[in-house]
């Protein structure tokens, strides 16, 4: 169990050398997809292995002379890797419509990227809003389109069925890892947030066959783990959009007697929130999952349900005491949305507290302050 | 001795100011006699008005209550009902706004706004997306949204254009139908445009004169004439604005009065970015002493519309609109980094351009890729640029520190261009 975990770690780590040995053995293209709804199945079914781009964990040097430091963690990690040739081993990067942040990064790397990779991709996904058919349509043609280029790249068609063989992998390994999220709700204190992190990470990284298999032989031995101690405030985390936290804040929230019982981050269960449809036209099931209206998506113009909605079910269900909301610093999208989701809880009477996430950490001392006061505040309260 | 530059401020501009207020007095009248009133973020807001309704235009409202400096009084609003320093000073005017409303938060008079029965937000930047979450999940307010996509090749521009027909047909329209209780009216529309279409022939004209050397007005005077031919689109006095100003920058060419005393600029200036709205007059005093005038820039309404495209009697009066926005002249396209170089090269030549600032937002980052843009245009072009970053409207972003040593390196620069 001890050696699935810190492989784990080890790829969640360091994905560079991980995914560079990866493709030297196997000898395939590996495309880099920008976080948070590009379909990596019609990647995989082309032959290639997605990964989904990353934060790294140095401070930014040379790619500040490109992107501003008021942008968030992710956008000026990447292309500070990008630049200094961290990313060498990809063939491909995507990126699509979804923030002005992420926006720019199509043309920064066709300027800058070093060595510049075989292929450069933009997706005009368009936002949900009250789902209309024409939003539909364009989505499909944009599917469409990047289905075709994926195709040309690795000079191998995608079939309606090879499709479908990549949804049905991929819905396996979400499948898994929301037994993992079942296994964690219903035990507690048996896993810890960085563990989960790290498991959860290391599927944006690894084929999802292998992953899938390190989970099957993980999951049995973690049920048979013990127990840490019980009687911990039970806290849901939110947000942490795009990217990983630092794992030393997901201990420190553990540190100060909290358990994480869920969550609702990209790198934790938004990523494996939803499967798509094996049955019918495996497109037309691609753009009906990007449509799914759960989880709310701060990023795709998401007007009918409130993420505070989203989070008060996911606290009853879990029968949580509170709700920490990780905000990545200069996010847009959690910004705005930030306020909605306070009231929606405040309504509700679930504590709720905000840390912004900072890419540089210097010191958590000020978050350690914050999350005490949390903790007094719902211990108050229970 | 070195000179004393002064700015030679133009007579017509004087007569913006009543008409602007008269424009926001009418909205904020607008509940209290019966009529509807919609919020837009995005260039959607000519639909509402062909259909009658009082309508605000989210950068346009931006434009005015930064230009009267109540801004930071609404954003300290929006920030005591939870917004966050680092949102989009354009949003948090609003949410700001709804805020106070709803919560009985004293903000200037002139300045506010009725609450709207919808709220159009034309996803150009996602994050007008957020406007419309906002409005609708925290105060209910019904919202439409049209998807505005920015093409990142000129190619893609056919398919984009079809959508965003398609989603004004299918969504917009209806909306508008079923809010106001009646069909779309296209003869109002026609009419808009067709008095959008001559005060913009005759802005086309005024431009002329900032090409002159020295220029006979700057950017920021058309900064201060925009709102005729933007937010009051279809407004007939925009017309004899623009004629008025016509006559006055021709009597200055005639006599060679220039924009600056005593004797014109030393250095034309390219202004790439937001106008920074609530600091117009510390940018312009910081500038017109050294000799520097703002002539052009990259700022989407500058050069919105193109008026020889306009077509009033167009058999798609739907389509002729949205085509103003992507064919043509392609101003979506320019708004992306590899269409901004095409036209920063375009202005550079035709307004003979000494150097760039490239005015980026703390807030916004909608001027995707601005030091890459500094960069190349230097490379390319030959042109020295300069960052600064502040804000639109949020004073606590501006460091006139900054904007000082940056300012000054800057005009070095040009200066040692210019010499060789
Ligand atoms: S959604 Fe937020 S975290 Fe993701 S790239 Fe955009 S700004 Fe960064
Ligand atoms: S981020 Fe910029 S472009 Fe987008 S709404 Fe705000 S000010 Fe406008």
């Amino acid at each position: 169990m001890e050696e699935i975990l810190s492989k784990f770690f080890e790829i969640s780590k360091d994905p560079y050398t991980q995914v560079s040995k990866w493709k030297e053995k196997n000898e395939k293209k590996v495309v880099g997809v920008y976080p948070m709804w590009i379909p990596e199945e019609i990647v995989h079914a082309s032959g290639m292995l997605p990964v989904v781009l990353w934060r790294g964990d140095e401070p930014v040097t040379i790619g500040h002379a490109h992107v501003p430091p008021f942008n968030c963690g992710i956008t000026r990690s990447f292309t500070d890797d990008a630049l200094r040739e961290k990313l060498k081993f990809l063939d491909g990067m995507i990126f699509y419509r979804m923030c002005l942040q992420e926006i720019s990064l199509e043309f920064i790397m066709e300027h800058n990227a070093q060595p510049k990779p075989e292929y450069i991709g933009y997706f005009y996904f368009p936002a949900v809003f009250d789902r209309n058919p024409a939003l539909k349509e364009f989505l499909i043609d944009e599917l469409q389109d990047f289905k075709r280029d994926m195709e040309n790249l690795n000079g191998i068609e995608i079939t309606n069925e090879s499709l479908k063989k990549s949804i049905q992998i991929y819905n396996k390994n979400k499948e898994i890892l929301r037994n993992l999220y079942e296994l964690r709700r219903n035990s507690s204190g048996k896993i810890k947030a960085k563990e989960v992190q790290a498991i959860v990470h290391s599927s944006m990284l690894l084929p999802k066959e292998d992953h899938t298999r390190m989970m099957e032989e993980l999951l049995p031995q973690l049920e048979k783990r013990k127990a840490a101690t019980n009687g911990k405030i039970k806290v849901i985390l939110t947000g942490a959009l795009c990217q990983t936290v630092q794992g030393d804040l997901l201990d420190l929230i553990e540190d100060l007697g909290m358990e994480v019982v869920d969550d609702d981050m990209y790198v934790g269960s938004r990523y494996f929130a939803l499967d798509a449809n094996v049955n019918g036209d495996p497109i037309q099931a691609l753009a009906d999952r990007y449509m799914e209206d759960e989880p709310v998506c701060p990023t795709k113009g998401e007007w009918a349900k409130n993420w505070g909605e989203h989070l008060i079910d996911v606290v009853k269900q879990n029968k949580a005491d509170g709700v920490i909301s990780l905000l990545i610093k200069f996010c847009p999208p959690h910004l705005c949305w930030y306020p909605a989701v306070r009231e929606k809880l405040a309504e509700e009477g679930i504590p709720h507290t905000m840390i912004e996430v900072e890419h540089e950490v210097t010191s958590l001392d000020p978050v350690r302050t914050r999350l005490e006061a949390f903790t007094e505040m719902i211990k108050g309260g229970i | 001795m070195a000179k004393e530059y002064r700015q030679n401020r133009l007579e017509t501009t004087r007569n913006m100011g009543p008409l602007v207020d008269k424009h926001w007095a009418d909205l904020r009248a607008a509940k209290e006699k019966g009529q509807k009133v919609a919020w837009s973020a995005g260039p959607a807001f000519l639909l509402p008005y062909a259909m009658g309704m009082k309508c605000h235009f989210m950068a346009g409202y931006a434009a005015y209550c930064g230009g009267r400096k109540a801004a930071d009084q609404v954003i300290e609003a929006a920030e005591s009902g939870g917004d966050l320093i680092d949102t989009c000073s354009y949003h948090k005017l609003h949410t700001g706004m709804f805020y106070a409303v709803k919560e009985g938060i004293p903000i200037r008079e002139d300045v506010i706004l009725p609450i709207p029965d919808l709220m159009i937000s034309a996803r150009l930047c996602p994050e007008q997306s957020h406007y419309g979450e906002s409005l609708a999940q925290r105060f209910n307010v019904r919202v439409a949204g049209i998807d505005f996509p920015i093409p990142r090749k000129k190619e893609d521009t056919p398919k984009i254009e079809k959508f965003v027909v398609k989603q004004h047909k299918e969504v917009l329209i209806p909306l508008l139908e079923e809010i106001c209780g009646k069909p779309f009216d296209y003869d109002e529309m026609r009419r808009i445009l067709k008095v959008e279409k001559e005060a913009c022939l005759i802005r086309n004209e005024c431009w002329e004169f900032m090409k002159r050397k020295p220029a006979t007005w700057t950017l920021w005077d058309y900064g201060v004439s925009i709102a005729p031919i933007f937010y009051m689109m279809g407004n007939p006095a925009g017309i004899e604005y623009y004629k008025k100003l016509k006559a006055e920058l021709e009597e200055r060419a005639s006599k060679n009065i220039p924009a600056i005393l005593p004797d014109g600029e030393r250095f034309r200036i390219m202004w790439d970015g937001w106008l920074p709205w609530a600091f117009l007059g510390i940018f312009i005093r910081k500038l017109i002493p050294n000799g520097v005038i703002p002539i052009c820039g990259r700022y989407p309404w500058e050069f919105f519309p193109h008026p020889e495209m306009i077509d009033p009697d167009a058999d798609d009066i739907i389509e002729n609109w949205v085509h103003q926005w992507y064919g043509g002249q392609n101003i979506m396209w320019h708004d992306f980094p590899g269409g901004a170089l095409e036209l920063i090269e375009e202005l550079i030549e035709d307004y003979s351009i000494d150097g760039i600032i490239f005015f980026t937002s703390k807030t916004c980052r909608a001027w995707l890729a601005h030091p890459d843009l500094m960069h190349i245009a230097e490379r390319k072009f030959g042109i020295p640029g300069v960052l600064i970053d502040a804000d639109m409207v949020d004073s606590r972003m501006v460091s006139e520190a900054q904007i000082d040593s940056r300012l000054q390196a800057f005009i070095e620069r040009m200066d040692a261009m210019k010499r060789r």
